[in-house]
Formats: C-alpha cells, structure tokens, sequence
C-alpha cells in the first residue's frame, strides 16, 4: 500500500521518517529525531544562571562539558508539575551558528520509548489554537490510539541563540 | 652558480592537488626561517661581523631555497638563492653587510614572506587559486648589484653547506597540531577533577585501607605532574613577540627619521602559546605609540640633554603566578593637562575633580581617545589605546600607566600565565559560588555599616582607607538571595576594573582554586555579558567565572546585549 493511499487531505509534513524519542511533558507525548539525541541522563545538579529567563534552568556538568538545560515546559509555558523520579535530562546536540554540535540538556518529566514512524504515521501540524506555538513543531504522529507532538529542536535551539543576537 | 636576472617573471602555479601537504609543510617551515631572518637581519645591523648569526640567516636562506627548489616554486627560489649568495660572501668576509645591504635582505625577506602568505592564503581556501605573481626580477638585479660593488667578487660562487646543517639546529623537537595539544590539556583537565571527585568520595571502609589511599595519593601525585607538563607543552618563551617589535621598532623610526634602541628583558620567559599571539597586537599598537608620540627627535632630545637615540625597554617576567609585560620608553611622556582638558572636553571626567595622576592617564584608554595634535599614518586616531585596553581585558589581564615629563612613560601589562586556567577565589551568594579571577582582586575584607554610605539614585559606596569606591551587592546583581541581611556580615572582595576599583559584596569567601576555564556556550553568554565562563568545581558541579568588567552598576536582565567579539 502506497503513503499517498491512507489519508485523503494530508499535507506534507516536514518530519522525516525514522526513529524518534518519545517523552513526557506536561501530560502530551512528544518526540525528538533520534539522531539528535546523545544520551539520555538522570537529573544532576543544575548550577543557575544570573539573569537568564525563565526557561533556560542554568548549567550542568556532563563529564567535564559545561552545557546549557533548558526546560521545555517553560519553553512552551505548560504549567510545572512538581519534580518526579521519572524526571530526566535529555541531552541532544544541533547545529547552531557557534558550533556544529552543542550539547544541550532538555529537562522532560519523562522519557518514553524509541518508536519507529513510517512516513504514513506522520501528518502536517494541525491548529493547536494557542496552546502550542506550532512555529516549533514538525508534524503529529499517531501510534496506535495516542498522538505524538513531533518537536523542530533545529528551530527552538536556534533561536534560542539568535533571538537575541 | 651565479645568479642571472631574470628579464621574464616566472607566477608560482600551485598545484594544490598534488603538493598540498608538502606546500602545508613548506609554509610552516618558512615562516619559522623568515622569522629566523628578520631576527638575525636585526642583530647582524648592531653586530655586522657576527658569524654565528651570517651562518643562520645564510642557513635559512638555503633551506627556504631547497624547498622552493623542490616543489618547483622558480621566483622563490631565484630570490633566496641571490640573498643566499649575498650572504655567503659575508660569510666568508668577502663582503660586509651596511645598511643599505641589510635594508636589501630585510626587504627581500618581506618578499618572500608575501610569497608564503599567498601560498598559504591558497592553502587555507582564503584566496582563490590563482598564478601567484610578485615581480623579483628588480631585487634580484639589486642583490647582483650589491654583490658586484665589492671589488673581490671573483670567487662568489660557493657551494653551498649541505642542508643536514640547517636541520641539526633544528635539534629534537616534534611538530603537533595545536587542537591535539588543546584536546590533551583539556582532558588532562578533566582527570585533574575525576581524581579529586574520586578523593573526595572515600568512604570510611575505603579510607581505612591503608594501601588504597597509598595508591590513592601516588595517582594524585601522578595527576598534578600529568598536568604540570602538560600545561608546559602549551608554555613558548614571549621572544616571538619581542622579535616582531624589534622589526616594527627599526621600521618605524627609519620611516619618523628617529633613532630608537629596543632593549629586551627576559625574553625566556614563558607563556601560553594562545597569549603570546593574542599579545602581539596590543604591544605593536603601544610600540607604535611609543615611536610615534612617545620618543622625541634626536634634535629635540639633543636640546633637552637627552642622548639622541631613544631607548624603549621590553621586559617580562613571571610575577605571583601571572605574567608581567613592561613597555618603557624614554621619550617626553604623557602630558597630563592635555589629557585631563580633553578628558573633560569629552565628558568622561567632572570639571574640578580632584584625580590621581593613575586616574588621569587611564583615561587614554578611552574609546576615541587621543590627544595626538596630528593624525599620522602611524597613530594618533585615537582607536589605538582604548583596542589595547580591551584586548589585554580579553586575556583576563589589565594595563597600567605611569609616566613623567620629559622621562617617559612605562606600560603595565598583567596578564595570567595561560588561557586555560585560572586561580580563582572561589566566594559564596546565598547558595551559589562564585569564581572570583584572582590576579584581578586586591584585598578582601570585612567591612563596618559606617564604611557604607548611599549616593542619592548613583548607589552605594564603601569608604577604603580614606577612597571611596562603588560597591556592587553580588546577590542584588544575580538576583539571589544573599544570606548576609547587611553589608556588615558580608565580606567585600575588592577587584580590580582597569584603573578603578570595585568593591563586591558576597557572603563570603570559600577558597582558592585553580580552575579549568570552560565555555559556556552561546547561549548563556548572549544573555549575560558578566559570566565570563564556568569551571567545575572539587564536588562536580559548575561554577560560574565573573567578568568582573562587565558587571556595571544595575542589573539589566533580558536585555540585548552586544556580543563581544
């Protein structure tokens, strides 16, 4: 059976097939391009960062690295559910304008499982309303009866550097 | 062999293809030569005589001539190997090497070095491939004709030395790339702390093992040698720099008719490679300041009783963990009216105020600066000190400034040993530390609520010994909570702002430490200009290095700020 056959008002999305890394946020899953990810690490103590908004947590030290963690949930101002021992860094690295690879932490509440999506599975942003900003999304994805948020970290990271440049 | 003036100018065709690493090679080693010419060149003018010199700078013709040779690069070759036989023949005191000859190998080493530059510019992608095309064929009829003015030319054709020679000086050392270099101190770095996390972490069973914590100590041992010498494969003695400003001393008094001696101190003193380079350019711009403005005409000095020829001093040395650059000429030195009329011309000083000569001096430092009475080509634009200032602030270090009419004027530079790492004082806001760089701090102290006093909406200072001096609340600037309700319960570290000082208020002071610096991304320091960087601390977890330049008087969070460089 041929993608273009399952769906009749599709648009195209600019997620890619492949596999992706699910987590927990704020009670929506979403997932990252698994190419992305470095590794996946247990909360480490997060040293703050004066004037920084909100979102940008402060720094850690990943064997010898200094690198940035962002919380998502403060990102995408989703309300911060208490601190849980599911709770975990997700370290991903992405092209930015300073370096082909710095390393970011993303704070999530949870992390689920590696899936793998076939280009069928993936469908265009709907509207979100006002919840989500869909600028920093990719496309949905739908396993089985749950919905995925597939995130652009290409984008959110980027402008993270550039906003203020 | 003699060497024939060619009519018809032969372009270098690289063959980036093909030659590509042995042309890479070719350049470092020519530049290395080049730099052992200018050296030699500059010492045989005081010295003409000198043989040791004649057989190096002839050695390092030959070799530049060998390589240009091999990989076929005609005008090369050509060029070194007339500078070649003009030094062979002063070698073997067959000519001597005046001024005007000595002018004539100057310049055609400055040929030569447009040559490699362009090679290399081609190398590195920086410039397109293209024919590279500088005419010699003058120079090579020059270097002819200064070697046929000596009467006894007959045997000019020597042969010459065979190259083991050249490489012999070259003596036991390798050649490696400096990331790998960069690569190993950061990881030595990184054991440095993974030994001192695993000390720290030793449980009472463990403890009571008397031969682990045998084994234990020895590996610490090992660890702090491990990273003595690996720090000390970065370290290269400052004589690089003090070279190039022997050449720039002797081209620009020729080019001002000026007659200046560069005397140099401590040339053996060692750096870290990244600060040699990184120093090179300041001192340039205040050499050129100190010919330009700073020595006077041998008339002028003739008529104050000074000896005609002006003397600038370059010293170094090591000083309480740091590195001291001094810069002394003896010229008419600062004129202290002047700067302070146009200090409040500019609206950077109050009219009236009462300012230490150090005060009045640094204004030079000033963006836009300059009380030059003419722009020349050399200085004088007023874009000179204030790059200076800013750049040896880059290097964590600071300038200082002193002088005496019609006695000169003596700059200070201090600067860390290396850009790698840091002694820190290490103090506490509330929960968090701080990492304080020590060669900045001058004293630290506990101050008494009578020392305080508020400037109505201009903040509060701290009355030390008689000065008064901004004090900034850490916590207030970082937002955090500090644990001292008053300033009385705090300590104030005093630190050093180019020529003020600043007095900052923490809880306290929790120790010294010498710290790896790391970056901490573009995504902090975009945000916040006052954290110079972080470093992990004995426990693991990352402290945040203070900029203490870049913390100003109120906290402006959010807010845009320029990214320096």
């Amino acid at each position: 059976m041929k993608a273009e056959d399952c769906s009749i008002a599709r648009t195209p999305s600019a997620a890619r097939p492949g596999k992706y890394l699910t987590f927990v946020l704020g009670g929506e899953s979403y997932g990252i391009g698994i190419l992305q990810v470095r590794e996946i690490i247990r909360p480490t103590a997060i040293t703050p960062v004066p004037q920084m908004p909100p979102h940008i947590q402060g720094v850690i030290n990943l064997r010898g690295k200094i690198i940035p963690v962002l919380d998502l949930r403060a990102r995408f101002g989703l309300a911060a559910p208490a601190a849980n021992d599911r709770s975990c860094i997700v370290v991903v690295q992405v092209k930015t304008t300073e370096s082909p690879g710095a390393l970011t932490g993303l704070l999530v509440d949870a992390v689920d499982e590696v899936i793998n999506l076939a280009d069928k599975d993936i469908e265009a942003t709907p509207e979100f309303g006002r919840r989500l900003d869909t600028r920093h999304l990719l496309g949905v994805a739908k396993v089985g009866a749950t919905v995925k948020i597939l995130l652009d970290l290409d984008r959110i990271l980027g402008e993270e550097t550039q906003a203020q440049v | 062999m003699s060497s024939t003036p060619q009519d018809a100018e032969t372009p270098i065709v690289l063959n980036l293809a093909s030659d590509g690493e042995l042309l890479k090679e070719y350049v470092i080693e020519s530049r290395e030569h080049l730099n052992n010419i200018e050296q030699g060149v500059l010492l045989l003018e005081e010295h003409p005589g000198d043989a040791d010199t004649l057989h190096s700078v002839f050695r390092s013709f030959h070799t530049f001539k060998g390589g240009a040779g091999f990989l076929n690069l005609v005008p090369i070759n050509q060029l070194a190997h007339g500078l070649e036989s003009l030094l062979d023949l002063a070698r073997l005191r067959k000519l001597t090497l005046d001024g005007e000859r000595i002018g004539l190998i100057l310049r055609g080493r400055d040929t030569l070095k447009q040559f490699i530059d362009q090679i290399d510019a081609q190398l590195t992608g920086a410039a397109p491939p293209a024919p590279i095309m500088i005419p010699t064929g003058d120079f090579s009829r020059q270097i002819l004709a200064a070697m046929t003015s000596e009467p006894n030319l007959a045997s000019a054709s020597q042969t010459p030395e065979p190259t083991a020679a050249a490489a012999s000086s070259a003596g036991a050392t390798v050649k490696v790339e400096t990331t790998k270099l960069d690569s190993l101190v950061d990881m030595v770095g990184e054991l440095v702390i993974a030994q001192s996390l695993v000390a720290q972490d030793l449980n009472s069973q463990a403890a009571a093992n008397p031969q682990f914590v045998r084994n234990l100590a020895q590996m610490a041992r090992v660890t702090r040698e491990l990273q003595r010498v690996s720090l000390s494969l970065r370290m290269v003695p400052i004589r690089g720099v003090f070279q190039k400003m022997a050449r720039a001393v002797h081209d620009l008094a020729a080019r001002q008719d000026k007659q200046v001696q560069l005397l140099t101190e401590g040339d053996e003193t060692e750096l870290d490679r990244n600060l040699v380079e990184e120093l090179a350019d300041p001192l340039l711009h205040m050499i050129r300041n100190a010919v330009d403005h700073g020595i006077e005409s041998a008339e002028a000095r003739a008529a104050h009783g000074k000896p005609r020829a002006g003397v600038i001093h370059l010293r170094a040395s090591h000083k309480g963990g740091g590195i001291v650059v001094e810069l002394q000429d003896d010229g008419q030195g600062l004129d202290k009216e002047r700067i302070l009329a146009k200090a409040i011309e500019k609206g950077l000083a109050a009219p009236g105020a009462k300012l230490s000569d150090e005060e009045i001096f640094h204004f030079i430092f000033a963006a836009g600066f300059s009380t030059a009475r003419e722009v020349t080509d050399l200085s004088g634009r007023g874009v000179g000190m204030d790059v200076v200032r800013r750049n040896i602030e880059r290097l964590r270090g600071r300038v200082e400034v002193s002088s005496a009419p019609g006695q000169g004027t003596l700059f200070k530079m201090v600067l860390p040993l290396t850009l790698a790492i840091i002694d820190g004082l290490v103090v506490t806001v509330g929960g968090e530390r701080y990492i304080i760089p020590t060669l900045l701090v001058r004293e630290s102290f506990r101050p008494r609520a009578e020392m305080i006093s508020t400037l109505q909406g201009r903040g509060e200072l701290v009355n030390l010994r008689g000065r008064l001096i901004p004090m900034l609340r850490l916590g207030e600037q970082f937002g955090v909570k500090p644990a001292a309700g008053t300033p009385a319960e705090g300590i104030i570290v005093v630190v050093q702002t180019g020529a003020a000082l600043k007095g900052l208020l923490v809880d306290g002071l929790s120790h010294r430490q010498e710290v790896v610096i790391k970056n901490v991304g573009e995504l902090i320091r975009q945000r916040n200009a006052s954290i110079a960087g972080a470093a992990i601390l004995g426990d693991g977890r990352v402290g945040l290095i203070i900029d203490v330049n870049a913390l100003d008087g109120l906290p402006v969070p959010h807010l845009a700020k320029p990214v320096n460089n």
